[in-house]
């Protein structure tokens, strides 16, 4: 009788399938507190057609699949909820297949990262560029599109999901489809309207309804005229209150808060990094840009003006250039906010990272983060809240970050501190991001039921057996 | 490293696994020879860093699966110089640790055993007949001098050219020197984790050398270079004398006008590959090129170069175990010195001359010794 393994090595090679323990165990878990669970097989295929046969496979076998990229997600996205699960392992499929200059769009595989996405364009795009996010450089460009995540140019446009134009998917069931303008052909995938928007059938589902095996994304000029500034501010109201000014006035592409840890950090602190009484809370890396010099200089003077009015109330608010962090911190700071992946290095003191990380409504931010900060203190962890204003701050991001040794009693610790800050956000209705299972269940259980429900007949109906990342988002 | 030594155990608790050991800092070209080939996340020291976690945790058994995971990486560093997290420098000995572990626990790989026993058997990992000392009359060497020409075993062994330039060089430039009754240094053991042997030959080693009543030792292999200085140390050998590898003595004789390289012309353009046993795991960079710029010779240098440069695919044991995977590596740093034109690949290791040649086509650019090179101008 051909085994499972077999079978696979038929379609990928059997090189490329591995049931070993080390594969087992390596992929069973990831730098977050969730729990382990092992899967039986690791394999990776390398073109979409054989993410196809693998898919046909896995129903003829019935057979759990769980999409991996890259494997940085900071949510135990990647590890199997149920036994005997397949991991599909994409990495090998890391092609950037096309830049469109005119439609500025880039068409690439889930192995494509935002180092090489950026690499790339520099190299032969240099008038444009995509957007990047604090995570590791080698993070899956389309894992972190699919997942809705946060980026350099979402205080202006939103997160990430905004900016796929339209993708390619092996469905549950093995056809390959497409969604958006490429449905015409391959050199046309400009939008994803005026049509049924079935992106939305990808992004938030966490590998539920297909693995993604190609996606464009949009790219935006790069403007002429650039200039960076940090901002220190103190309080979670006041700083909110400015960072919200600053996002209404458009004068920003990126502002980024920190709290003031973060920054310490940055600067090589060792950790724990405490924070001491007196020291700004939160320090918030904001980028300006303009097509003229003129315009760039105007957005500079309503910002000084703005962070001016601000400090009848906080005199110590202080706006500084960045040239002066740069001088003060190293040269490496410029690489922070030219490419705030590189600060991800920072998020790598021991082998646990985790993160409560939500959406939440412009009304609730101050109060979130306030209650969030007593909540991270009283656990006894560093301070490392993140908050960014979204698309125009339409919306706003805050998450608390941890990063902590994953030892029993961390584990436990941490569980319970992500808990009470999820309880939180839930309170304030705030929407978590790449949600855990834990996380999704909670989520469940005060949203809309109709909701729910009609997201599992969507389930049901793209994946009859039940093959795509079962247990996924609590389903 | 903690009171049983266990580097792993010190970095118990570190590595995320981000990925930045996979690529070239802000270059984004691989770095991990054997991630890049396996695939697997457990073929990148991130996934051999939790492997050694687990094993010491206790979170894993062990069991023969483990062995390619363990086994199947060069030890090449690179991953050391592109991680940026705080045990970004011990990356190297936890997974020397974990192979010793390894050898313990299940038996090592096949290959390396036999190896194990050459060296026990014939002092040199080859089994070839230990002839060493038998230089001393062939060279018309003194039976003492001050330095010791450390030759190596694949120097001596195989790649017997590079001997031969360096006694040439050594005696053109008139260095009072002898070879002595040397064992295997110990670096083909100590990468595989077999450490049983490697005290033993090491002592030889010491003695044979104060013997020759040497003030220092020059080596022409990078392993060897590696071993004597960084890892005896460790070991609790003191080698009692200074130990130099050939570029630093060539630079020293250069610099000196002991040595002067003559004019040529047309003057060839040539490519540096940096072993990483003498780059990343010395630091030494400098010395070949300053060397190299003293030759009638252009150098042009390759995409990855110096900390960064891609390893010709034979260290850790890997030329022994894996020959397909470490000869597909070998071919990557062909291409890429293919890319800038050179006529001659040049490096000063004998497993990267070796491997280099094994992966070049018949028609390519030769790969030889910069002790060859210098020995052609002077």
């Amino acid at each position: 009788m051909v085994s499972l393994k077999e079978k696979f090595g038929r379609i990928v090679g059997a090189d490329r399938v591995s049931d070993g323990a080390a594969e087992r165990y390596v992929y069973s878990r990831d730098m977050t507190e969730n729990p382990p669970h092992e899967p039986q097989l690791v394999v990776m295929p390398s073109t979409a057609e054989e993410v196809q046969q693998i898919v046909r496979l896995a129903n003829e076998e019935r057979v759990p699949l769980v999409p991996f990229a890259t494997g940085q997600s900071v949510g135990g996205l990647t590890i199997p909820q149920v036994d005997d699960a397949v991991i599909v392992d994409l990495k090998r499929m890391n092609k950037i297949l096309n830049v469109d200059e005119e439609g500025m769009y880039i068409v690439v595989e889930p192995g494509v990262t935002f180092g090489h996405v950026r690499k790339y364009l520099d190299e032969n795009h240099p008038s444009l560029r995509y957007t990047y996010p604090i995570s590791s450089p080698f993070t899956s460009v389309i894992a972190n599109a699919l997942l809705q995540g946060l980026c350099d140019l979402s205080t202006r446009y939103g997160a990430m999901a905004e900016f796929i134009n339209g993708l390619e998917a092996v469905l549950p069931t093995g056809e390959i489809v497409r969604v958006g303008s490429a449905i015409l052909g391959d050199d046309n995938w400009f939008g994803r309207f005026p049509l049924p928007d079935l992106v939305g059938l990808f992004t938030g589902w966490q590998g539920m309804t297909g693995i993604v095996t190609k996606m464009a994304l949009q790219l935006w000029p790069k403007k002429p005229f650039t200039r960076h500034f940090a901002l220190f501010t103190f309080g979670e109201f006041m700083t909110t209150d400015l960072l919200k000014q600053i996002a209404r006035g458009d004068l920003a592409e990126d502002a980024g808060a920190l709290s003031f840890s973060v920054v310490k950090a940055l600067i090589g602190m060792p950790a724990p990094i405490e924070a001491i009484e007196g020291e700004p809370d939160y320090g918030t890396f904001l980028t300006l840009s303009g097509i003229t010099s003129l315009e760039l200089d105007e957005k500079v003077r309503v910002l000084e003006r703005i962070v001016d009015r601000s400090k009848a109330e906080e005199p110590k608010n202080l706006l500084i250039p960045f040239e002066a962090v740069a001088r003060l911190m190293s040269e490496e700071a410029y690489g922070w906010v030219d490419f705030p992946s590189d600060s991800f290095k920072q998020l790598t003191e021991y082998d646990g990272l985790t993160w409560m990380g939500t959406y939440i409504h412009p009304k609730n931010w101050g109060e979130a983060l306030f209650k969030g900060r007593r909540i991270v203190e009283k656990y006894g962890y560093e301070l490392m809240a993140f908050l960014k204003p979204m698309k125009g701050m339409h919306f706003c991001e805050f998450k608390f970050i941890i990063r902590f040794p994953r030892d029993d009693e961390n584990l436990k610790k941490v569980r319970q501190c992500n808990n009470e800050l999820l309880d939180l956000a839930l309170d304030l209705k705030a929407i978590p991001y790449k949600t855990p299972v834990w996380s999704a269940r909670k989520l469940h259980e005060r949203a809309d039921p109709n909701f729910i429900e009609l997201v599992r007949r969507i389930r049901n109906l793209l994946d009859p057996n039940g093959i795509m990342n079962p247990g996924r988002w609590g389903l | 490293m903690t009171s049983d030594g266990s580097v792993i155990e010190q970095w118990l608790h570190s590595c995320v696994r981000c990925s930045n050991c996979k690529y070239v800092f802000r270059e984004y070209f691989p770095s991990c020879p054997s991630g890049e080939y396996f695939g697997f996340e457990t073929y990148y020291a991130s996934g051999r860093i939790w492997l050694a976690q687990a094993l010491y945790k206790g979170e894993l058994e062990w069991e023969p699966s483990l062995l390619d995971p363990i086994f199947a990486c060069t030890t090449c560093g690179n991953c050391e110089v592109q991680c940026l997290a705080p045990h970004r420098e011990h990356i190297v000995d936890m997974i020397e640790e974990l192979r010793a572990r390894a050898v313990q626990e299940i038996g090592g790989l096949p290959s390396h055993i036999r190896f194990r026993e050459n060296v026990v058997q014939f002092h040199n990992p080859y089994g070839a007949e230990h002839h060493n000392r038998n230089l001393v009359e062939t060279h018309s060497l003194p039976l003492q001098a001050e330095t010791v020409y450390f030759v190596g075993c694949t120097s001596n062994y195989r790649e017997t050219q590079i001997r031969d330039a360096t006694i040439s060089v050594l005696k053109k430039a008139g260095v009072d020197f002898t070879v002595v009754d040397e064992y295997c240094c110990g670096s083909p053991l100590i990468r595989t984790g077999q450490l049983g042997p490697v005290n033993e030959a090491a002592q030889h080693n010491v003695d044979a050398i104060r013997d020759a009543g040497a003030k220092r030792v020059v080596t022409s292999c990078s392993g060897c270079y590696r071993t004597l200085v960084r890892d005896y140390p460790k070991l609790g050998i003191d080698l009692g004398v200074e130990a130099v590898h050939i570029t630093q003595l060539l630079k020293e004789l250069i610099d000196k006008g002991t040595i002067v390289p003559r004019p040529n012309e047309p003057r060839p353009i040539i490519t540096w590959h940096d072993p990483c046993h003498l780059g990343r795991h010395m630091g030494i960079y400098d010395e070949p090129r300053a060397v190299i710029s003293k030759l009638p010779v252009d150098l042009v240098e390759m995409e990855t170069t110096r900390e960064n440069a891609w390893c010709c695919g034979a260290g850790g044991g890997a030329k022994a175990a894996y020959k397909d995977w470490s000869v597909e590596t070998s071919k990557k740093r062909i291409e890429q010195a293919l890319r800038t034109g050179a006529e001659l690949i040049v490096t000063v290791c004998p497993f990267c001359t070796r491997n280099l040649r094994d992966g070049s086509s018949e028609d390519g650019p030769p790969v030889i010794d910069l002790t060859e090179l210098v020995d052609r101008f002077i």
